[in-house]
C-alpha cells in the first residue's frame, strides 16, 4: 500500500494550484458570453479535474516495473490506435482526427505522447551501444518518425514537434553529449539559417570551422556537411510546400503588423492584454481585452493573455514561478532515480509540459509563433487537462519508487 | 568527441539551467510588456474598446434679409462603414450591390473617409429610406454596415442664388492639408463656392464628440464612462442682405435668355440685394454624390452653368462706362457739359482708319449730357483721345474697374483696365498706336469688367460717389443667442466732385426720359430712373446687351446691372430686362405688391 506521506506533495500542489488557477481563468475567459454552454466551460473543466485527478491517482498507485514492461506493448497499440483513427476517426474542423465516444472526443495522439515517452524511456535504458552511435541515434528516431508519420498526415505541427522534444531531451538525458546534439541538430539550423543567403554563408563557414576543430570522425563530418547543405537548399522548396495558413502563421510571427486582422491579429491582441494588464492587472472578470472578444481562443490557446490582463504581473510570475518549481522538481527527481528506465521517463514526462510552457506562454507575448499548443494545466481542454496529469503521474510515481532499480 | 560527455550530475545541472534560463527569458518578456510597454499597450487596449464618434454640428442656416430661409438642412441618412467589422469578401460585394456601385469604388471611398479602423468611414450619403430600412432589417447580410441620420443642406432652387451660395462637399485631401485638422477630418463636410466657402467658419460650428465601449465585433456596449461626451455647438445662422423676393424676379426676368446676369445693390451701404446668373445649376446635387453623367452634361453645356457670372463673367462693357469717361474729361477739365466736338456723321475718321459710330446716321453735333443721352460714340471717341490711354485707364481703376471689389464671396475676378505697360506688353513697346484709347473710350476693345464692378460703380454714382464695400452678409446669428451686425464699410469714393456726378446722372436720366434717350421706351411715369444702355462688341458672337439703372433717381435705393449675352442692342433687350426688376423692386417699396395680387385675385 502507498505510503501518501512520502509522495511529492509540493510537486502535486503547484499542479492542482495551477489548474485551479486553469479553472478561474476559464471562467473569466467566457464569463461575458451570450450562449450558456460557453458560459459553463469552467464547470466542464472541473469535472475534468476530477477525471484526470483520477487518472493521476491510478497512475500513482501503479507499480513502477508495469511501466517499463509495457512500454513497448502500449507503444504498439498506440501506433495501431493512430492507424485505425485515420479509419474510422471522426474528423473535426478538418484538422484532427478523434475517436468519440459519445460526448467524449479522444485524440490517440495524446496517448501517443505517453507511449513514445515510455517507449524511448526503454529503448535508451537497456541499449548497450554508446550515446553517439548512429544505429542508437537511428532506431530512436526511427521510434519517434513512425507515429509522427501518422500524426503529421492530420495535420498537426505542433503536436509532432513534441514528438521530436522528447527524442532530443532524452538523446541529451541518456549520455548523448551536448556538442554532437548540436552537430546533429545542425542541419535544422541551416534551415532556418537559409532564409537569408548571407547569414546562411557565415553559417556555413562557422560549422565548417567547428568540424575542422572538433574532429568529429571523418564519416560523421561528412555526413553533417552534406545535411547542412542539404537543408540549406531544400528552405525554399520546403516553404513553398507549406499551407497558405502555416505560411501566414511564419510571417504573422515575424511581421504581427502586417496582417492585423489575421493571424498577427491574436498575436497584436494577446500582446495588448497582457501589457495593458500592467503589475496589478484589471482585476478578475474585468479585463475589456478579454470582456469585449478582442482576444481569440482565450479560454484555450491564450488563456494565459487573460490571467495577464486580470491578474497583471503578480498573476503571470505565480504562474511561471510554479511552472519553474514543476520542472525544477522534475529534474531534481530524475536525477536521483536509481532506475535509468524511470529516470528517462520523468525527463520525458517533464519535456513534454515544459516545451508546451514555453511554446505556448512564449507565443502569448509574441516571442514565439502561433502553433496551436496549450497551456499545461491551464488552458481549457479535457484530454489535455488529463495528459498534464497523466504526466505528473508518471513524475510522482518516479519520485515515490526513486530508491527502485 | 568524448571529452565532452557529461556526467549525470552535469546532465541536471544543465537541465536546471535551461529551466532557470526559460524561466528568466519568459519573465523578462513579461516584465518589457507589462512594465516598460505598459502604458502603450494600456492606451491601445483603450482604443480597442473606445470608439469616438463625432457628433455632428448642425450647419448654420441662411436667410434672406426679410427672414425667409435661403438655405436649409433637411434629415438624410448616410451609409458608412466600420472598417474593422468587414468580413472580406462578404461585406463590400453585398454593399456595392445593395448601393449600386462596384467594390473597387467602394473599397476607394472606405480609404478615403478612413478615420481609424474602428470609426465609420462614410461611404455614401444621402441614401434613400428605401435602403435604410434595407439595412434593418437583413443587418446580418451587411456585417460592419451601418447608417448615421445626417443633416444636408437644402438650398432654395430656381432663383438663381447658387452663385452666392455656392454648395458644401466632403473635405478632400488638399483642403485637409491646408486647414486645421481640428477642425475637419475625412468625411467632414466644408464650404466648396460661394458664401459656403466664405463663411464656413461661421456656418459649421464645431463638431461634438462621443465616447462608447464597443466589442471587439463592433456591438456598442454603451456609452464610455471615463470620458465625458463633449457636445456640438451649431453653426451660426446668417442673415443675408438679398431680397429673395428681388431675386427671384431677377432671375425670371433673364430665364427666357440663353445666358445673362443681373446684380442690384443697394447704393447707400453695399448691400447686394440680388444676383442672379442664368443658366445656373441646381446646389442640391451636391448634397449627395452627384452621378457622373449629370456632372458630365452640366461641366460640358456650352451655356457654361457653373460659371459664376455676376463674380466671374468678364465682359467689354461697352457704352455703360461712358460715365467713367465723361467724368474723368470733367474732372480733367478738358470739357463742361456745354462743350461739342467735331459732329457725328456715323464714324470718326482716326488716322488711316474710320471708327464707326453705333449709329450709322450720325447724332451730329451734341453736347456731354446728350452724347451721353444718345450714347454717341464719336464724342467719347474724341474725349478719349484727348485723355489718353493712362488717363483714361487711371479713371477706370480708381472707379473700381480693374481690381476685385472684396466682396465678401471667394474667387472674384478682376477684370481688366488696359494701360501702356499692358499695351508694351501685349503688343510690344512702340507696336501699338493711341488709336486703341479710342475702344477703351467706349468700353470696347481690351477693357473687361465684371457685373459686379459695373453695379458697384453705378451705386457710387448714385451715393453721390461713394462707394461701399459690396457685401451679402447682414447679420450673424450664433448659437448663443448673439447677435453681430457688420458695420458697411467705404471702399473708396469716386474721383468726381459732386457737380460732376450731377451732370453724369442727369445724363442718366435723360437716356431714360430725353427725347431721343436710348432707352426712353423704358420710361415710367410712376417713378423716375437714371441708366445706361450698353451694346457689347464681343469677337466670340453677336454684341452683349447691357443696361445699369439707378433708382429712384432723386434718392436712388437700388443700382442695378443687367447683361444678356449675345441679345443685341441694350436698349431692346436688357433695358427692359432691367426695368422690369426695377418695377418690382418700386411696387413693393411702395407698397403695391399686395395690392396688385388682390386686384389679380378680383380679375380671377
Amino acid at each position: 500500500m502507498l505510503d501518501y506521506r512520502n509522495l511529492d506533495w509540493k510537486l502535486i500542489g503547484a499542479v492542482m494550484l495551477l489548474t485551479i488557477i486553469g479553472v478561474l481563468m476559464i471562467l473569466s475567459a467566457q464569463h461575458y458570453e451570450n450562449s450558456d454552454y460557453q458560459r459553463t466551460y469552467y464547470q466542464r473543466q472541473i469535472i475534468w479535474f476530477f477525471i484526470s485527478f483520477i487518472f493521476f491517482a491510478v497512475i500513482i498507485h501503479l507499480p513502477i516495473r508495469m511501466m517499463d514492461f509495457s512500454a513497448y506493448v502500449f507503444y504498439g497499440l498506440s501506433v495501431l490506435s493512430l492507424i485505425l483513427v485515420l479509419f474510422v476517426g471522426t474528423s473535426h474542423t478538418g484538422a484532427t482526427r478523434w475517436f468519440s465516444f459519445g460526448p467524449i472526443n479522444l485524440a490517440p495522439s495524446d496517448v501517443a505522447k505517453i507511449a513514445i515517452v515510455l517507449a524511448l524511456s526503454r529503448f535508451f535504458a537497456y541499449s548497450k551501444r554508446p550515446p553517439a552511435s548512429i544505429r542508437r541515434l537511428a532506431v530512436s528516431a526511427v521510434l519517434v518518425m513512425v507515429p509522427v508519420a501518422l500524426i503529421i498526415k492530420q495535420p498537426d505541427l505542433g503536436t509532432s514537434l513534441v514528438f521530436f522534444v522528447v527524442l532530443f531531451s532524452l538523446w541529451f538525458w541518456s549520455g548523448l553529449s551536448p556538442v554532437w546534439m548540436l552537430l546533429i541538430l545542425s542541419p535544422l539550423i541551416s534551415l532556418v539559417a537559409a532564409s537569408h543567403p548571407v547569414i546562411w554563408a557565415i553559417y556555413m563557414l562557422l560549422l565548417v570551422i567547428g568540424l575542422l576543430i572538433l574532429k568529429p570522425g571523418t564519416l560523421f563530418g561528412i555526413t553533417t556537411a552534406v545535411a547542412n547543405i542539404g537543408f540549406g537548399m531544400v528552405t525554399p522548396f520546403l516553404w513553398n510546400r507549406l499551407a497558405d495558413y502555416q505560411k501566414l502563421r511564419i510571417l504573422a510571427f515575424i511581421d504581427p503588423g502586417q496582417d492585423p486582422r489575421g493571424a498577427g491579429y491574436q498575436i497584436i491582441q494577446s500582446k495588448i492584454a497582457i501589457g495593458s494588464g500592467g503589475i496589478l492587472g484589471k482585476g478578475f472578470l474585468n479585463g475589456s481585452q478579454t470582456r469585449l472578444d478582442f482576444l481569440p481562443e482565450r479560454h484555450t490557446d491564450f488563456i494565459f493573455s487573460v490571467l495577464g490582463e486580470e491578474l497583471g504581473l503578480w498573476g503571470t510570475t505565480l504562474v511561471i514561478l510554479l511552472f519553474g518549481f514543476i520542472f525544477y522538481r522534475t529534474i531534481r527527481i530524475a536525477a536521483r532515480c536509481r532506475s535509468r528506465f524511470v529516470s528517462n521517463m520523468v525527463i520525458g514526462a517533464g519535456s513534454i509540459l515544459f516545451f508546451q510552457f514555453i511554446v505556448n506562454v512564449g507565443m502569448t507575448l509574441g516571442i514565439m509563433p502561433v502553433t496551436g499548443l496549450a497551456l499545461p494545466f491551464v488552458s481549457y481542454g479535457g484530454t489535455s487537462l488529463a495528459l498534464c496529469w497523466c504526466l505528473i503521474g508518471l513524475i510522482v510515481l518516479a519520485d515515490y519508487h526513486w530508491q527502485e532499480y | 568527441m568524448e571529452r565532452f560527455k557529461l556526467s549525470i550530475a552535469g546532465r541536471e545541472k544543465v537541465g536546471l539551467a535551461a529551466v532557470f534560463v526559460t524561466i528568466l527569458f519568459l519573465g523578462a518578456g513579461l516584465f518589457r510588456l507589462q512594465v516598460v510597454q505598459h502604458a502603450e499597450l494600456a492606451e491601445q487596449s483603450e482604443n480597442n474598446r473606445i470608439r469616438v464618434v463625432p457628433i455632428a454640428a448642425p450647419r448654420g442656416l441662411v436667410l434672406d434679409r426679410e427672414g425667409r430661409i435661403i438655405i436649409d438642412n433637411r434629415p438624410s441618412y448616410t451609409l458608412s462603414v466600420v472598417p474593422a467589422e468587414l468580413i472580406k469578401g462578404v461585406t463590400v460585394p453585398a454593399l456595392a450591390e445593395l448601393i449600386g456601385l462596384d467594390t473597387a469604388q467602394v473599397h476607394s471611398r472606405i480609404r478615403r473617409n478612413l478615420v481609424s479602423r474602428y470609426q465609420p468611414a462614410a461611404v455614401k450619403r444621402d441614401i434613400p429610406f428605401s435602403t435604410v430600412a434595407v439595412l434593418e432589417e437583413q443587418s446580418i447580410k451587411y456585417p460592419g454596415v451601418g447608417y448615421q441620420m445626417e443633416r444636408v443642406r437644402k438650398y432654395t432652387d430656381s432663383i438663381g442664388a447658387e452663385d452666392f451660395t455656392g454648395y458644401v462637399g466632403e473635405v478632400s485631401t488638399d483642403e485637409l492639408d491646408k486647414n486645421d485638422s481640428k477642425e475637419y477630418r475625412p468625411g467632414s463636410m466644408i464650404g466648396k463656392k460661394g458664401l459656403e466657402k466664405y463663411y464656413d467658419y461661421l456656418l459649421r460650428g464645431r463638431e461634438g464628440t462621443e465616447y462608447i465601449e464597443v466589442s471587439a465585433g463592433g456591438q456598442i456596449i454603451g456609452p464610455y464612462e471615463g470620458r465625458p461626451r463633449i457636445p456640438a455647438v451649431p453653426g451660426a445662422d446668417l442673415t443675408l442682405t438679398i431680397d429673395i423676393d428681388l431675386q427671384r424676379a431677377c432671375y425670371q426676368a433673364i430665364d427666357t435668355f440663353c445666358c445673362g446676369a443681373i446684380v442690384a445693390i443697394d447704393p447707400r451701404n453695399g448691400e447686394i440685394l440680388a444676383m442672379a446668373s442664368y443658366p445656373g445649376y441646381d446646389a442640391n446635387i451636391f448634397s449627395s454624390v452627384i452621378p457622373a453623367d449629370l456632372w458630365e452634361q452640366i461641366s460640358n453645356d456650352s451655356t457654361h452653368p457653373l460659371l459664376n457670372r455676376p463674380l466671374n463673367g468678364q465682359y467689354p462693357p461697352g457704352s455703360t462706362v461712358k460715365m467713367v469717361v465723361a467724368g474723368a474729361a470733367l474732372e480733367e477739365k478738358l470739357l463742361n457739359q456745354y462743350t461739342t466736338f467735331t459732329p457725328c456723321v456715323g464714324g470718326y475718321q482716326f488716322g488711316n482708319r474710320f471708327f464707326r459710330c453705333w449709329n450709322p446716321g450720325g447724332h451730329g453735333s451734341l453736347n456731354l449730357e446728350h452724347s451721353l443721352e444718345q450714347s454717341c460714340d464719336v464724342y467719347f471717341y474724341q474725349v478719349g483721345l484727348k485723355l489718353g490711354v493712362d488717363r483714361l485707364g487711371d479713371y477706370y481703376e480708381q472707379c473700381g474697374f480693374g481690381r476685385p471689389t472684396g466682396i465678401d464671396l471667394p474667387g472674384e475676378s478682376p477684370g481688366l483696365v488696359p494701360n501702356t505697360d499692358y499695351y508694351d506688353r501685349r503688343y510690344g513697346e512702340r507696336k501699338w498706336t493711341r488709336g486703341l484709347v479710342l475702344n477703351t473710350s467706349i468700353g470696347q476693345g481690351e477693357v473687361l469688367t465684371t457685373p459686379l464692378q459695373l453695379a458697384q460703380f453705378y451705386a457710387g454714382l448714385a451715393n453721390d460717389g461713394v462707394v461701399y464695400r459690396p457685401h451679402i452678409l447682414k447679420k450673424i446669428s450664433g448659437p448663443d443667442g448673439t447677435e453681430e451686425l457688420p458695420e458697411p464699410t467705404v471702399s473708396f469714393k469716386l474721383p468726381f466732385s459732386l457737380q460732376s456726378l450731377d451732370i453724369l446722372r442727369e445724363g442718366m436720366r435723360m437716356v431714360v426720359e430725353g427725347e431721343h434717350g436710348t432707352a426712353k421706351s423704358q420710361r415710367r411715369n410712376w417713378y423716375a430712373f437714371g441708366g445706361k444702355t450698353g451694346t457689347a462688341q464681343n469677337p466670340h458672337g453677336d454684341n452683349h446687351s447691357w443696361f445699369g439703372a439707378i433708382a429712384p433717381l432723386e434718392n436712388p435705393e437700388i443700382a442695378i446691372v443687367a447683361i444678356i449675352e449675345n441679345a443685341g442692342h441694350g436698349s431692346e433687350v436688357a433695358a427692359p430686362v432691367v426695368t422690369g426688376v426695377l418695377d418690382y423692386f418700386m411696387s413693393k417699396k411702395n407698397g403695391l405688391l399686395e395690392l396688385s395680387a388682390a386686384d389679380m385675385t378680383e380679375e380671377n
